[in-house]
């Protein structure tokens, strides 16, 4: 086993990481940038260490950094999180170099599932189902449109280069064809410098469902189940939960068969993730590989019981895996959502600041993997997500009742939070019944609010109570308004002080 | 100690007078003249839990930049502006001009560009004190009152963040 693990990473992932490190009896080194020195992820470490400025590409994206760090503080292995540097094949290559043991599959296999399209030759390969369409991107637009027209509208224009929904056209018949092929290419040339386009089969509605899988370096792969993943705003997941309202312990079986085989054929070793599409009528297509861990990854442990960052440690080290894949079934049912310092009502505008207070909530079935603690300032130089809420019980209905029942317990003041966004899903009747898609929130968040049901009678009272009372507690501070700001020292102390040190020989 | 207090929730927005007297371990509390059977304890520097005949409600409380309190139970949220008696004294033109010593707070993160008094300088109501910039716009911080800077706490270059405090006026 280890002796050190380095954690490339920051906010509630670090800290994810840094403690299953400490329940392992493994020190564990935190690196920060200069506006990270009071982050969470730092005061928990065994040892932490300056790498740069706020910016990440001067800080938490620099390998050189990072090797430093690594080689300086004796460390034997690195794990690299989710972001920043945890897909790029240049980190496992580094590690390999400087003789420390990356946390994660190796630079090839990286590169052969990782690239949308690597990953889909490689799942043609391996018998798993994909998108009807290209792999390849097609030159010539009149070649593109006799390919449609025999796949069927509608299709899909997807950037060999694209992300984010960047470059990306859906053609909903013949006549729109040639237009949108012109504003694909154009856009995809002016967000990434490759205007090379594919052509894919455009599912209506499809679902978003992903298989983790776990293999070792001694052959055996397994999968521990799915997540359904389809709520999602702007391609961003917000809520995921294990296992899908639609899976059944066929399809199970089958997307899990199917993932471990892409696994296999990829010579996959450690925590990954192959997402699928699945349709109305339960068929699933392969769309990308994830070769690392995921923001998701508590409700798979919720509903295994497993420690899927313990068990890329003891992979990482060799270990073999102490299971096999028939034997692991889910067990209740556990749902997340993504906590983020954005504001709903503003557009979901990042809202960066101090936490001036915070109340966790805690109870049967409730877990809260943060980065943040009250007085801590979220600074805007990263992603704002503040942490992941998640609860797990005996049934859908059990696990979103607890989930509903600790968003009313969670308070945060000083920053907004998209807490309002999960009320409002948690009791969306189609929501309730598990009819979702992976355009689902964003038609959600395009109909006119629900009335807010109003408070019980006497909150109003309670409210203009508790405003007085605060407002003649600080009043009778001395400094009025704030209790952050550093009084100056006493007179009285000062003289004490000096007189005493006139009494020193 | 008696307070008007405008509070706005998703009702509107109403004009309330508290009176919060406290009686040796004995605190009484009347709204809008009639006294009702509540207590309140302040459980945390930012939480209150008040009980209005027997119902229990938890809220959370925190000053926004612009100095109105922000309430939030649970799901619900208010803001309230409070019109404290000492500062009853001194309206003009209607407004409220505030006394004592007023802590200077930026609006919105972003970088002082700007000083544009000194500590000792007599300011009036309404002067500038500083440039902030944020997302490429410059905002202009004003004191809110007549009086003298006390203490400048930033200096030009200075990156702050939203509700950090920049002077002090008094």
């Amino acid at each position: 086993m280890f002796r050190k693990i380095l954690i490339a990473n920051r906010g509630e992932i670090a800290v994810r990481i840094l403690r299953a490190c400490r329940e392992l009896g493994i020190k564990s080194v935190s690196v920060y940038s200069e506006v990270d020195r009071a982050s969470l992820h730092v005061r928990l470490a065994d040892e932490a260490y300056l790498i740069g400025p706020a910016a990440s590409r001067e800080s938490y994206l620099r390998i050189d950094r990072l090797m430093d760090v690594a080689k300086k503080s004796g460390c034997d292995a690195l794990h690299p999180g989710y972001g920043f540097l945890a897909e790029n094949a240049a980190l496992p290559r580094a590690c390999a170099d400087a003789g420390i043991t990356f946390i994660g599959p190796s630079a090839e296999a990286m590169e052969a599932m990782g690239s949308k399209t690597a990953g889909k030759q490689l799942a043609r390969r391996a018998e798993v189902p994909t998108v009807p369409g290209t792999s390849d991107p097609i030159e010539n637009p009149e070649e593109a449109q006799a390919l449609a027209q025999s796949m069927g509208y509608p299709v899909l224009l997807k950037a060999i280069a694209g992300g984010g929904g960047k470059g990306m056209r859906v053609v909903p018949n013949d006549a729109a064809f040639a237009s949108a092929w012109r504003d694909a290419a154009s856009e995809a040339l002016n967000a990434f410098g490759d205007q090379r386009v594919f052509l894919e089969k455009y599912l209506v509605g499809p679902r978003h469902i992903e298989i983790q899988i776990l293999a070792d370096a001694h052959g055996r792969c397994v999968s521990l189940g799915e997540r359904e993943c389809s709520v999602q705003r702007r391609h961003q997941k917000v809520v995921e939960e294990a296992p899908s309202p639609v899976v059944t312990p066929e399809l199970r079986r089958k997307m899990g068969d199917a993932a471990v085989r892409l696994g296999r054929a990829g010579g996959y070793v450690n925590a990954g993730t192959v997402e699928f599409l699945v349709d109305a009528n339960l068929n699933f297509y392969f769309l990308e590989v994830n070769t690392r861990l995921q923001v998701e990854h508590p409700v798979t442990e919720q509903v295994t019981g497993l420690d899927l960052v313990k068990l890329q440690i003891a992979i990482a080290a060799g270990h073999r895996l102490p299971f096999a894949w028939e034997t692991i079934t889910p067990r209740g049912h556990a749902m997340e959502v993504r906590l983020y310092a954005e504001d709903p009502d503003n557009n979901f505008f990042p809202s960066p600041g101090k936490i001036i207070s915070r109340h966790a909530p805690t109870g049967p079935g409730i877990r809260l993997d943060e980065g943040v603690y009250e007085g801590w300032t979220v600074p805007m130089d990263y992603d704002p997500l503040l942490g992941k809420l998640i609860a797990w019980g005996n049934s859908r209905e059990e696990t979103i009742a607890r989930l509903r029942r600790a968003l009313d317990e969670y308070t945060i003041m000083g920053i907004r939070t998209n807490v309002s966004l999960f009320r409002r899903i948690l009791t969306d009747p189609e929501f309730l019944r598990g009819e979702i898609h992976t355009k689902w929130l964003d038609e959600l968040l395009a109909r006119p609010h629900p009335p807010v049901p109003p408070p019980r009678a006497g909150t109003e009272q309670a409210a203009l109570i508790a405003a007085a009372l605060w407002h003649s507690a600080q009043s009778n501070t001395s400094t009025p308004g704030s209790t952050e700001v550093q009084a100056t020292p006493s007179r009285w102390k000062m003289e004490g002080r000096r007189q005493q040190m006139d009494h020193m020989p | 100690m008696k307070f008007e207090i405008q509070l706005t929730g998703a009702g509107g927005k109403r004009k309330h007078v508290v009176e919060l007297e406290q009686k040796g371990e004995v605190r009484t509390v009347a709204l809008d003249g009639q006294p009702i059977d509540a207590d309140a304890v302040q459980i945390a520097p930012n939480a209150i839990s008040v009980m209005i005949g027997g119902q229990s409600f938890e809220i959370h409380v925190s000053r926004s930049t612009d100095g109105t309190l922000k309430l939030q139970c649970g799901p619900h949220e208010f803001s309230a502006d409070i019109i404290d008696p000492r500062a009853w004294r001194g309206r003009k033109h209607g407004a409220v001009e505030v006394e004592g010593r007023q802590e200077i707070l930026a609006p919105m993160p972003g970088k002082v560009v700007r000083v544009l008094a000194a500590v000792g300088d007599t300011v009036e109501a309404g002067q500038g004190l500083l440039v902030v910039e944020a997302m490429k716009m410059q905002n202009e911080i004003r004191s809110p009152k007549s009086g003298k800077v006390e203490r400048l706490l930033v200096k030009e270059g200075q990156n702050v963040n939203a509700g950090e405090v920049l002077a002090w006026v008094e």
